[in-house]
């Protein structure tokens, strides 16, 4: 394995023989499972466990797999073989999801073992996408390329990865365990809405230190992450979050699924006693065992392909210039765009939210286009983000425009991120089999309702999110305006929460009154929104206002007669 | 199994479904077998629609399909459709993708 960073995959670990070994011994265990479930040899509830391990779902039409994508990041190669599989093995498209995965809702079973052994052939698979255990790390979209990181959180993301893949302490923990890592002031990762969320920074000598966030979610029972600790240092990253999991594994509940995630725990024993079990496991521990030597860091970072990032000293000028001529490219620069530490580059958002659209959903056309963009424009690196977006991290400021246009004749290239229409939505009761009403109409009706892009920008900044059931895939709570889908005898009605916040604001939206009809849902919405932009004070966002002036102005809206 | 897919009045009708084995595919029992159309699907009154669930669950044919429940049927609507929105999307496909509909086909195993 070279360790020129240069000739790696930009933005990825890359693996060696041992992963890829590891890969092909897995699926040729999982073929074997398959075909002995097919023979009858394994009954559906001993075979359950055994799929679920490889990210192999039954949903309510046919089985979805929920494709691992670590830390958000991969390959246009990677990118290309899941076009490939969505072409050849489901209809044409798959789903990216707010934990940064992709999924296919369409997948046969007698197919699986094929599918996996294509992923593999990219350095992909689908282990620990789903049960007991510790899923997919996330982190921020633009690790790595944002103006305003502090640390890279990739390569502590990935050394989390490794560290929990295959653990074999935290293989039946209680309930999932979700990890999210941030490098920035500015929390894109929701850590506070996560089991473990960690903060990243400098710290003495430039070594890295961890603000630690622990028993924060979503689901059935919100709670906003306490904090358990300040400026853990890098090299006792391992050994406390281990010593976190293994509290956690010892006293989390396992009598009642709804309260055995470990912000029930955290709960329960109040964050003091928590902080001091963990403290406690973490004395006993013998250190120099998980101890990350700035040695380990360099070598996980050696293995991340390094950008070339060179543009031309007028890439600036360019730009602006494209920008005067073209209004709408430069509306599109104004919302798709992040700012990049380097001043000749910019990070684009590629919105998978069209008007009227199905929230990240996107084609296998669709997948290819943008693993060619990708190379073309952005070192071949693809970034999912869990608004259910894709972002090119690298793209020369002078290339923009260029980028933009093909974007364009692709329908990927809507101005509407952080806006109405950059809605979260679940797959809902179209397709998941524990939702209780539809998420996805609701979504396409409201943004195609406010698919006007000059309405979207003077409305301002306006998470909506929508789940169809308790459980929050879509992350209801955390929305500005929050939608719950119940079900009342059968039929599809849906909650209001506002004032959700998964930023640096965090909140958990308030629920503003009974449910409403599925058919009453989306003009009450827009009555609510209406309402907004006559109350507010010049240039003040939505959730500026709703904690400005409460729910009362908001609830008269809502349930005004039709 | 979830309460919700077990849900019925004393009196009405239902029919049975499950999940096909290999593909994952919604199947409904009809008099020949499974079938992938519900307008295929035999009709039980409520009455017998445990006694036939648990028939169904362990004939043979039961090796080829996962999760066997009953569906209450609406009374008030045209030919065989579910009361429940949840089972109308089962048996009518994604309503966010109407080209995925089940198809009529005469394939019944």
């Amino acid at each position: 394995m070279s360790t020129d960073t240069t000739t790696l995959p930009v933005g990825r670990y890359a693996y060696d023989q041992v992963d890829r070994t590891f890969l092909s011994q897995r699926v040729a265990q999982f073929r074997e499972q398959v075909a002995r479930r097919v023979a009858g040899d394994l009954s559906e509830d001993e075979f359950k466990p055994l799929r679920l391990m490889n990210g192999l779902y039954l949903q309510l039409h046919a089985y979805m797999l929920r494709v691992a994508v670590p830390y958000g990041m991969m390959g246009s190669d990677q990118m290309r073989a899941l076009a490939h599989i969505a072409r050849t093995y489901d209809r044409d498209y798959g789903h990216f999801t707010t934990r940064q995965n992709m999924q296919f809702n369409w997948i046969r079973l007698e197919d699986t073992p094929d599918i996996l052994e294509l992923l593999a052939r990219v350095d992909m698979h689908a282990i620990q996408t789903s049960g007991n255990c510790i899923r997919n790390v996330t982190c921020d979209e633009f690790a790595g390329a944002a103006a305003d990181e502090l640390l890279d959180p990739r390569i502590h993301a990935e050394i989390l990865r490794q560290w929990s893949t295959l653990h074999p302490e935290f293989s039946f923990l209680p309930r999932k365990f979700k990890i999210a890592i941030s490098g920035s002031p500015h929390d894109r990762v929701a850590a506070r809405f996560h089991d473990i969320g960690l903060v990243a920074r400098p710290g003495p000598q430039g070594r890295p230190v961890f603000d630690v966030f622990v028993g924060g979610g979503l689901g059935r029972t919100p709670i906003i992450g306490v904090k358990l600790r300040d400026n853990l240092p890098e090299e006792d990253l391992v050994a406390y979050l281990e010593a976190i999991v293994r509290v956690y594994n010892a006293y989390g509940r396992r009598d009642n699924m709804y309260k055995a995630r470990i912000k029930i725990l955290v709960q329960a024993l109040g964050v003091e006693a928590f902080r001091e079990k963990v403290d406690a496991e973490f004395a006993l521990m013998n250190r120099a065992d998980y101890r990350l030597d700035p040695a380990i860091v360099a070598g996980i970072r050696a293995r991340f392909g390094i950008p070339p990032l060179e543009a031309p000293a007028d890439a600036d000028r360019t730009l602006a210039a494209a920008r005067r001529t073209d209004p709408a490219f430069d509306r599109w620069v104004r919302t798709n765009t992040h700012p990049h530490r380097h001043e000749g580059f910019i990070c684009a958002v590629i919105s998978v939210k069209p008007d009227g659209g199905i929230p990240g959903d996107i084609t296998a056309d669709q997948m290819d286009l943008v693993a060619d963009l990708a190379d073309s424009h952005s070192f071949g690196e693809i970034r999912v983000t869990h608004m259910q977006n894709v972002v090119l991290g690298h793209v020369r400021k002078d290339q923009l425009h260029e980028l933009w246009q093909k974007l364009v004749a692709a329908r990927l290239a809507t101005p509407n991120i952080g806006l109405v229409g950059d809605i979260i939505a679940c797959p809902g009761l179209d397709y998941c089999a524990l939702a209780n009403a539809r998420s996805i109409p609701i979504a396409q009706k409201l943004s195609a309702r406010f698919a006007n892009p000059e309405l979207q920008e003077r409305i301002g900044p306006l998470n909506i999110n929508i789940s169809g059931c308790i459980n929050a895939c879509g992350h209801h709570h955390a929305g500005h305006i929050g939608i719950l889908g119940v079900d009342k005898r059968g039929q599809e009605f849906f909650q209001l929460t506002l004032g959700g916040s998964a930023g640096g604001d965090v909140a958990i939206g308030q629920i503003l009154g009974p449910a409403l009809p599925e058919d009453e849902t989306v003009d009450a919405i827009a009555r609510l929104i209406d309402t907004y932009l006559v109350l507010r004070h010049d240039n003040e966002q939505f959730l500026d206002t709703y904690r400005r002036l409460g729910a009362a102005s908001f609830k008269d809206a809502v349930y005004a007669p039709a | 199994m979830d309460v919700r897919n077990n849900r019925r009045d004393e009196t009405g009708a239902s029919v049975i479904t499950a999940n096909r084995l290999l593909d994952g595919r919604i199947v409904w029992l009809s008099a020949q077998g499974w079938s992938e159309l519900i307008s295929h699907a035999r009709v039980f009154g409520n009455s017998e629609i445990e006694s036939a669930i648990k028939q169904a669950s362990t004939a043979a044919a039961a090796r080829t399909v996962v999760g066997i429940y009953g569906v209450q049927l609406d009374p008030d609507a045209a030919g065989i459709t579910p009361l429940t929105v949840r089972e109308r999307i089962r048996a009518f496909g994604p309503t966010v993708h109407p080209d995925f509909a089940p198809v009529e086909t005469q394939d019944v195993h």
